[in-house]
């Protein structure tokens, strides 16, 4: 049976009420029966009905089932159960699953099975029908975006602060309509430049410039490398297929699950697992996006476990972005590899600037870095005394310096350019989330 | 850098009002910007957009981090005591979760005593607490070890959390919580140099930290002060002062409690059976102390609200002197003569203000009414069965009173005080639990269903805030088994 912290569970959790909730329920008191093997965790849970919520936990692929009537995901009964595990874990004495747990094990295992079955193969004419369709609504909409970027342009950005929502709104939802989602986006995060922090125009203007390229280079599709083609279809918003890239061989290792961050908006959940591989020394994103209440996420991986995953990489000139193939969750050693300063760092990064010039936030593991106050603000010092700063809305730099006393750390951080998160540190060859 | 930085400098103006120029950028960006610039067929905005995306790639290449010469922080000593063990960081966690002060008090104590750290990933959000709540500042220093100092030097939040050493050292270097803390404990081991201290640096004090000290000494209050305080009515803050005569008010050997004494003694003559009532001429100054000419009453004269006030003021045991006798002949002395009767509140509330434990216990031998003022002077035994007895009689008082106990409540009282919370449930609700969790017994768990609110709408409710206490019953268990592990 796997480790697991409060933390790691508390990041499963998908918003505060749930967290709160759970934490509520971590209490041996509200369990009628509970129990653990190599396999799960289950427990039954005495809620306000007569019978008990029969909760139950796969601990290899992290999947949950509950009885109770909670449409969210994991509900504040698995919660409860994977944090009194986490805090008493010699109050489960059962080894032995119940029926209902065995049963859903077994289930569990058929629907694997099922899943490696191929589909009927799509209509290849349809299909090319409605893609033709597609590029030439997303070329009308590109056309008006370019319009749009021409206006601020010529107005100057410095009255942007006064204008109302609407302004950035309006021309996201023309880019929904026009089928490029990647442009909406794009579009948002202009409009989430921070417009009362100091110096938000140099931000600012790299994002516009980075929306610019990425117009142009969809303008120019044919002239780039097939893998830059790509990436700059998918930041438009083209999808990738799922199904081709699950027949693609991947990379197996032990992927350690560096953390997680999630944002929702209208609803839509978007999850962004870091990972690295362990022998492969190769960071991985898994993304997913899923609605509020509606239905299970695809994946729920445990932050700062380590999984035995075979990755298949998305198409790109600096392949990040993955999908899991399959993958159990390991107890493994999570020693720390990765870049030894920021020079090393930096380097990587130019590297992929060069040939991804509209790559977005990566996650890096870096050796020896010690937090400093400098210029009024928080740093990351290397050992060559160079420093990087800590992005301003960082909440926990004060978890991180009283974790490292003043001594450098190595650490997890996500950042690009000029500023940087740290996600995790490793305390004696062991990886714990910040 | 500085081609970046035209960029955005002709971004914010916009290119209705500034171009770029070839001159804007260095090398290797000149030739490739001239040809952006050259090239008829653009218009100005696209070709702004161009150089910017230009200058964006450039930028983004190569970024290196920042050479600065800045010291790094300096780092924290090592431990020396242990941290504490994985079913106390369970048990911590969670009190966090259900977020009783009391309880995190308790658990710190723990800590304390067992002399084990706190883990630093946690010393943060409980120097957080510690900052909000003041009560735990001098637990989480002690038990957060060199990393709560280390920390507390980098934020003045937590500076409360400087360990110091010696008595002596505290005073000197402690934050003003500390110093706080180690005032009382002289004031109670080492009056004398206590009340040196105070005056070795009084001058050097804020009018914050004085009113802080001057709270501090209240409940040790004692005649040496007298000479001290007398020459703090001419401070210039008010709030010092006005604390300073509060403390005066006080000591009957203070030169205001001989004034309020000499107006008594000479209103109330006493002759043999017969007692007389006159007031004195009064001077100004003893209204300027804060006794009120005018009665808000119109049962009362002025005369006697006068007196009520002085008599509030003057220590009980004047009056066994004055008339001769101990203080439950005294007592009685008041109740039996109709001219004193009215001003036997005002002996409670004197007995109160001078916290005189055997005028408390004498009010309380044979009462038929409870006096809450006096309640806390009790010995604990005596304070508890006062309260069972009295209870039915006064349930709001006694339950507002027995909130700040220092033992824990009887296993009757704790029923009693619980039975009287189900009626209002929306009063002693989850936070009053969470408040009051450290007084009530672990074992009232088994009779918490006995306890029922008596309305249907109030049902709900109640049950709820049980759930709770349960809750909080069941950490508090756990934290208090700690010391046996």
């Amino acid at each position: 049976m796997l480790n697991l912290s409060d933390d790691q569970v508390l990041a499963l959790a998908p918003d505060d009420s749930s967290r709160k909730s759970g934490k509520d329920l971590a209490n041996p008191a509200k369990w009628v029966s509970k129990g653990v093997n190599e396999l799960a965790l289950w427990g039954e849970c005495q809620g306000s009905g007569s019978k008990p919520y029969q909760t139950q936990v796969d601990t290899i692929n992290m999947a949950f089932k509950c009885s109770c009537p909670s449409r969210k995901f994991p509900c504040k009964h698995s919660l409860g159960l994977m944090l009194l595990y986490a805090r008493q874990p010699g109050t489960f004495t059962d080894n032995t699953p119940p029926a209902w747990v065995s049963e859903w094990l077994s289930k569990r295992a058929v629907k694997e099975e099922k899943k490696t079955a191929p589909d009927k193969a799509p209509d290849a004419e349809a299909q090319a029908k409605r893609q033709q369709a597609r590029i030439r609504k997303v070329q009308d909409g590109i056309e008006e975006l370019t319009q749009w970027l021409k206006d601020i342009v010529r107005n100057g950005i410095i009255d942007l602060p006064e204008k109302d929502y609407s302004f950035f709104d309006n021309i996201s939802k023309r880019m929904i309509d026009a089928q490029a989602p990647g442009l909406s986006n794009m579009v948002k995060e202009l409009s989430e430049a921070g417009f009362y922090q100091e110096g938000w125009q140099s931000p600012f203007l790299e994002k516009l410039a980075r929306l610019y390229l990425t117009i142009q280079g969809f303008k120019r599709l044919d002239l780039l490398p097939s893998a830059l083609q790509q990436d700059i279809r998918t930041l438009i918003g083209f999808p990738v297929s799922q199904d081709e890239l699950k027949e693609q061989t991947g990379i197996t290792d032990s992927w350690l699950i560096l953390g997680k961050q999630s944002t929702e908006e209208d609803r839509l959940i978007s999850e962004r697992y870091w990972l690295y591989g362990q022998r492969s020394s190769r960071p991985a994103l898994v993304l997913q996006f899923y609605m509020r209440n509606q239905g299970l996420p695809p994946l729920t991986l445990l932050p700062g476990a380590t999984i035995n995953a075979e990755l298949v990489f998305y198409p790109s000139a600096s392949p990040l972005r993955a999908l899991i193939k399959q993958y159990t969750t390991v107890p493994a050693a999570t020693p720390f590899k990765g870049h030894s300063n920021w020079e090393e760092l930096m380097n990587a990064q130019t590297a992929i600037s060069e040939v991804l010039p509209v790559y977005n936030e990566q996650v890096y593991t870096i050796d020896h870095l010690s937090p400093v106050w400098h210029q009024s603000q928080w740093w990351l010092q290397d050992k060559q005394e160079m420093l990087m700063p800590v992005k301003k809305d960082f909440a926990d730099i004060w978890k991180l310096l009283a974790i490292g006393g003043g001594q450098p750390l190595p650490m997890a951080v996500v950042g690009k350019g000029m500023e940087y998160q740290p996600i995790g540190v490793w305390i004696n060859e062991e990886y714990n989330l910040l | 850098m500085d081609q970046w930085n035209n960029i955005v400098n002709i971004g914010l103006l916009g290119t209705g009002r500034k171009t770029p120029a070839p001159q804007d950028f260095q090398e290797p960006l000149q030739a490739p910007a001239q040809q952006i610039l050259d090239n008829a067929g653009t218009d100005r905005e696209e070709q702004f957009l161009q150089l910017a995306a230009l200058s964006f790639g450039y930028r983004q290449s190569g970024m290196q981090a920042v050479k600065a010469a800045v010291t790094p922080l300096p780092a924290c000593k090592p431990e020396v005591k242990p941290y504490c063990s994985p079913a106390a960081i369970a048990a911590l966690k969670q009190v966090m979760d259900i977020e009783s002060i009391p309880l995190l008090q308790k658990w710190l104590e723990y800590c304390v005593a067992q002399q084990v750290l706190i883990p630093p990933a946690i010393l943060p959000t409980l120097l957080d607490k510690a900052w909000k709540y003041k009560s735990l500042r001098t637990l989480v220093a002690a038990a957060g070890g060199h990393r709560a100092e280390w920390l507390g030097q980098l934020n003045n939040d937590w500076n409360f959390s400087r360990v110091v050493e010696t008595p002596q050292d505290k005073w000197e270097n402690g934050a003003t919580a500390q110093r706080v803390e180690v005032l009382k404990e002289m004031r109670l081991t080492d009056p004398v140099t206590a009340l040196s201290w105070l005056q070795e640096t009084w001058s050097k004090e804020s009018a914050g930290v004085k009113t802080e000290f001057l709270n501090a000494i209240e409940p040790t209050i004692r005649e040496t002060d007298t000479d001290w305080l007398e020459t703090l009515v001419n401070e210039r803050s008010k709030q010092v002062k006005d604390q300073a005569l509060k403390l005066l008010k006080k000591l009957p050997s203070s030169s205001w409690h001989a004034k309020y004494w000499d107006i008594v003694s000479t209103a109330i003559r006493v002759d043999g059976n017969n007692v007389t009532i006159s007031l004195p001429p009064i001077d100004d100054s003893i209204f300027q102390s804060g006794i009120d000419k005018l009665s808000n009453d119109r049962k009362i004269s002025d005369e006697t609200y006068i007196l009520y006030q002085l008599i509030e003021l003057i220590h009980p045991s004047y009056w066994e002197k004055f008339l001769d006798r101990t203080a439950a002949e005294a007592i009685s002395f008041f109740s039996e003569h109709p001219a004193l009767q009215a001003f036997i509140p005002a002996l409670i509330q004197a007995t109160a203000w001078f916290k005189y434990q055997p005028w408390a216990q004498a009010l309380m031998q044979n009462s038929e009414v409870c006096h809450i003022e006096i309640l806390p002077l009790l010995p604990a035994a005596q304070q508890q069965a006062v309260c069972e007895q009295f209870f039915d009689q006064q349930q709001e008082a006694i339950t507002r009173c027995a909130g700040d106990f220092t033992t824990q409540w009887s296993f009757t009282l704790a029923k009693q005080i619980l039975s009287f919370a189900a009626t209002q449930p929306y009063v002693y609700n989850q936070t009053y639990m969470n408040n009051v969790i450290h007084l009530i017994p672990v074992k009232i768990a088994d009779t918490l269903d006995d306890i029922q609110a008596p309305d249907n709408w109030q049902t709900g409710y109640w049950s709820n805030i049980k759930t709770h206490l349960r809750k909080l019953l069941q950490v508090k268990k756990q934290v208090e088994s700690l010391s046996s592990i």
